[in-house]
């Protein structure tokens, strides 16, 4: 760079011109990327739809061997209620063997059993009978506990975050 | 690697010449003025509206119970719904702002005359196409001056001749503005401007066929061309800047003024409010269809003072380039003109009154006139210029050996 | 070149200052001129003004695009929203006691929703401030209001009957603290908006002066030449 005259210090010289303009194009770029922030995020859920994000439940009419659904953030929830026969047997299996996991990972109170009511095979909901369900679709067989026994769903049914409010209702979406 | 991928590319497409041929390398004259920026700030403009347009789509209703409810659903809940809604109504008054003054450059300057008709045919159907899209688009808010303003232009239609009813029975397909006309104007407002950028690429083709006009108005010989990459990609954004921060002024601090107060009131077709009003870009188009109290006679008036702008190039019969610059009497008429329309503007928002009836009949003859007038007063005036001797660069018009004095 | 921009900037001008006049005609011809008031932007205000919303226009009024959950906005907590809202849900809007049907049966009327009031009229927070204060009694000793002399609405504040000058104290400062609640339901996201855009203009003026200096210094080489 010997080069370096006095006549390359008149403006217009390509060092410093070459300085301003990355200095510009990075202050425009950041501009251009901070200008796409409000776009991006205006598609995340609104305000209200954040706000349907729990359901809260009561739990004083479910008998015990009853199921109710519910709708959490537009799919729904078994609410199980199960009796204390079916809670030993479940505390005391193993499940399947797709997705080992044990009864009690899966619940907070042994008599309460909270899944998300889609297969994990392709979203069907799973229809009910005494000893878990059972998917129309495809034949998967979960038990109650909502572990996968057979079939070609990989996991057991989802246990989403819920929380106990006292002792008569839950409320789902929130720890 | 990228010159590779480049390499690549260009074997199959002709991907770097276009670049080199329409943008880096593109000759361009070297005296533009920043008048000759609202082009370029016009397709921005464009992109901004279709890029808010989309995203207000996303949680736009259109139907008419749900419409003005779902404005405020995006006002309010939506993540900047309501920053994303001021760009759009901000910027369908900017788009305006851009196109009247790139127009004012245009007539100024002279930049229609041959061999530039097709650039200004083609920009006067993007003008009448802006203006299909904002009238459509006012509708979708359903406040009470979109509900009625749709009510009034559309009855305009019955104009038509032998078929006017049922016209405007098609056009809203309801017998009076309602849901059917909210959804097809969604519909319609929602493709024009993909017409629009269509009609621009046209455009700009003929642009590129026969090269920018420049204020002298003469066509300079390729030695005082500049490649359009960096002077005018970096005067072009340095404007942008500049317009940007007035945008955001409006945007940010006055962005309800452009908002018809009646238009925070929801549609209620059994109840007209006191004064109707278009958006200001309409208002003087309104006011010359005001001015003729005959309905049919007032239609056709306001249609002529749109489309008599296409017959500019045979008008204005000068032998002499660049329009206001070398003739003082076309620099006359075209101030007599911005005033006239600035008159008109102010007539169309006033309520009807007679003093007010008779400035805006005195300014729709001046405004008819002064197109009527071109053909005598340019004829006329190169023979003044003539007379009078004329400066060296009009001389060179006439006389080739002159022009080596230049 | 100077006297087209010179020409065309008095045209804006003139056709700016046409429109503001033509405006405030619209505005002052039936009306008397509207008070002064400046706007008190504070939680404290609004929430004052939410709950004398609440007491006196909610018999009559809705406020359907306001949800309980957004008054949270104003500063009130989770145990006063509670009270406020009574059998509502958070997610319910503001509406009134009696429903559409109620009143108008009552009324001969729905009466105007007033979430957009303050920007549904020409005047603004001004006429609104002006209008409840603006009750009067005729000489046949029914209501009637000197900014809207045909209004089936009956006196709120109390401002028509009221003597006492500390007692109208207290009216005014509620009036002014009822429009400071409603400008902010008009336009909830107002003061975000303001504080954005100082950080845009600053930023855009800053890169404002980046470009003209690039664009000199790239001009500057057709001078080298």
């Amino acid at each position: 760079m010997n080069d370096m005259t006095d006549e390359s210090r008149k403006p217009g010289d390509p060092e410093r011109r070459e300085f301003l303009g990355k200095v510009t194009g990075a202050v425009a770029g950041a501009g251009v990327a901070a200008a796409c922030w409000p776009f991006v995020r205006s598609m995340y859920p609104a305000a209200d739809i954040l706000e349907k994000g729990t359901s809260t439940i009561k739990l004083g009419n479910i008998a015990p061997g009853e199921m109710k659904t519910v709708a959490w953030q537009g799919k729904p929830v078994f609410v199980l209620h199960r009796t204390d026969e079916q809670a030993e047997r479940m505390m005391h299996s193993e499940g399947g063997n797709k997705d080992p996991q044990s009864d009690e990972q899966r619940v907070q109170k042994p008599d309460w059993l909270v899944v998300v009511g889609l297969c994990t095979h392709l979203g069907c909901v799973p229809v009910r009978h005494s000893d878990g369900w059972s998917c129309p679709c495809h034949g998967s067989e979960f038990d109650n506990s909502g572990r996968v026994l057979k079939g070609p769903a990989p996991t057991n049914l989802m246990v989403p975050d819920y929380r106990f409010d006292d002792d008569d209702a839950i409320v789902i979406g929130e720890v | 690697m990228k010159n590779r991928l480049i390499e690549w590319i260009d074997e199959r497409f002709p991907l770097s010449s276009f670049v080199k041929d329409n943008l880096t390398s593109y000759p361009t004259p070297r005296n533009l003025n920043y008048w000759w920026g609202f082009g370029f700030l016009a397709g921005f403009i464009l992109v901004l509206q279709i890029l808010t347009g989309i995203f207000l789509a996303m949680h736009y209703k259109a139907d008419a119970g749900l419409a003005f409810e779902s404005v405020q659903y995006i006002m309010r809940e939506v993540n900047y719904g309501w920053l994303i809604r001021f760009l759009h109504s901000t910027g369908a008054s900017a788009f305006f702002v851009v196109i009247y003054l790139h127009m004012a450059r245009t007539l100024y300057y002279g930049s229609y005359r041959a061999p530039r008709e097709l650039m200004w045919w083609s920009g006067q159907l993007l003008l009448l196409l802006i203006m299909a899209a904002a009238f459509m688009g006012y509708l979708l808010p359903w406040g009470q001056m979109s509900y009625w303003g749709a009510q009034v232009i559309t009855n305009l239609f019955r104009a038509t001749p032998f078929i006017g009813d049922q016209v405007v029975i098609w056009l809203r397909g309801d017998f009076s503005v309602g849901d059917a006309t909210l959804t097809r104007f969604f519909a319609l407002h929602y493709l024009v401007p993909f017409l629009i950028t269509g009609f621009v690429v046209i455009h700009l083709i003929a642009l590129h066929t026969v090269k920018s006009s420049n204020p002298s108005g003469f066509n300079l010989a390729d030695k005082h061309n500049i490649p359009f990459h960096p002077y005018y990609t970096v005067k072009d954004l340095f404007g942008m800047a500049v317009f940007f921060i007035l945008f955001c002024v409006v945007l940010f601090f006055y962005p309800y003024f452009f908002i018809e107060a009646e238009n925070h009131i929801p549609a209620d077709p059994m109840v007209t409010p006191s004064h109707i009003v278009p958006e200001w870009y309409f208002l003087p188009f309104y006011a010359i269809l005001r001015a003729i109290p005959d309905f049919m006679g007032g239609v056709i008036a306001m249609l002529l003072s749109i489309l008599v702008y296409g017959a500019m190039p045979y008008l204005d019969r000068s032998r002499f380039p660049g329009g206001a610059r070398h003739r003082p009497f076309f620099r006359l008429m075209f101030y007599i003109f911005i005033i006239d329309v600035v008159v008109l503007g102010y007539v169309g928002a006033q309520p009807p009154g007679d003093t007010i009836t008779v400035v805006g009949q005195v300014a729709t003859f001046i405004y008819f006139s002064i197109f009527i007038l071109l053909p005598f007063v340019s004829y006329f005036e190169d023979r003044w210029l003539i007379k009078r001797g004329l400066p060296l660069e009009l001389q060179c018009l006439l006389d080739a050996k002159k022009c080596d004095l230049l | 070149m100077k006297e087209m921009i010179a020409k065309v900037i008095t045209s804006i001008v003139v056709a700016t200052a046409c429109t503001v006049a033509s405006f405030t005609a619209i505005a002052a011809s039936p009306s008397p001129p509207l008070l002064d008031f400046t706007i008190d932007n504070s939680t404290a205000a609004l929430q004052r003004g939410a709950e004398l919303v609440q007491g006196k226009c909610l018999l009559c009024h809705d406020l359907k695009y306001v949800k309980y959950r957004h008054l949270a906005d104003i500063g009130f907590t989770e145990a006063q929203l509670t009270l406020l809202r009574g059998e509502s849900g958070l997610e319910d809007a503001v509406l009134s006691m009696m429903d559409s049907d109620a009143r108008q049966e009552m009324l001969g009327m729905v009466p105007p929703d007033l979430t957009l009031i303050t920007k549904a009229r020409r005047g603004g927070e001004r006429y609104i401030y002006s209008f409840l204060l603006g009750f009067a009694e005729t000489a046949e000793g029914t209501a009637t209001n000197r900014y809207f002399p045909g209004t089936r609405m009956s006196d709120p504040l109390g401002i028509s009957y009221v003597t006492d000058e500390g007692e109208r104290q207290v009216i005014y400062q509620q009036a002014a603290d009822i429009v400071a609640f409603l400008s902010w339901a008009a336009d909830p996201h107002a003061t975000e908006r303001k504080t954005i855009g100082y950080y845009v203009i600053a930023y855009l003026v800053l890169l404002t002066v980046l470009l003209y200096f690039m664009k000199r210094r790239i001009w500057r080489r057709l001078d080298d030449e």
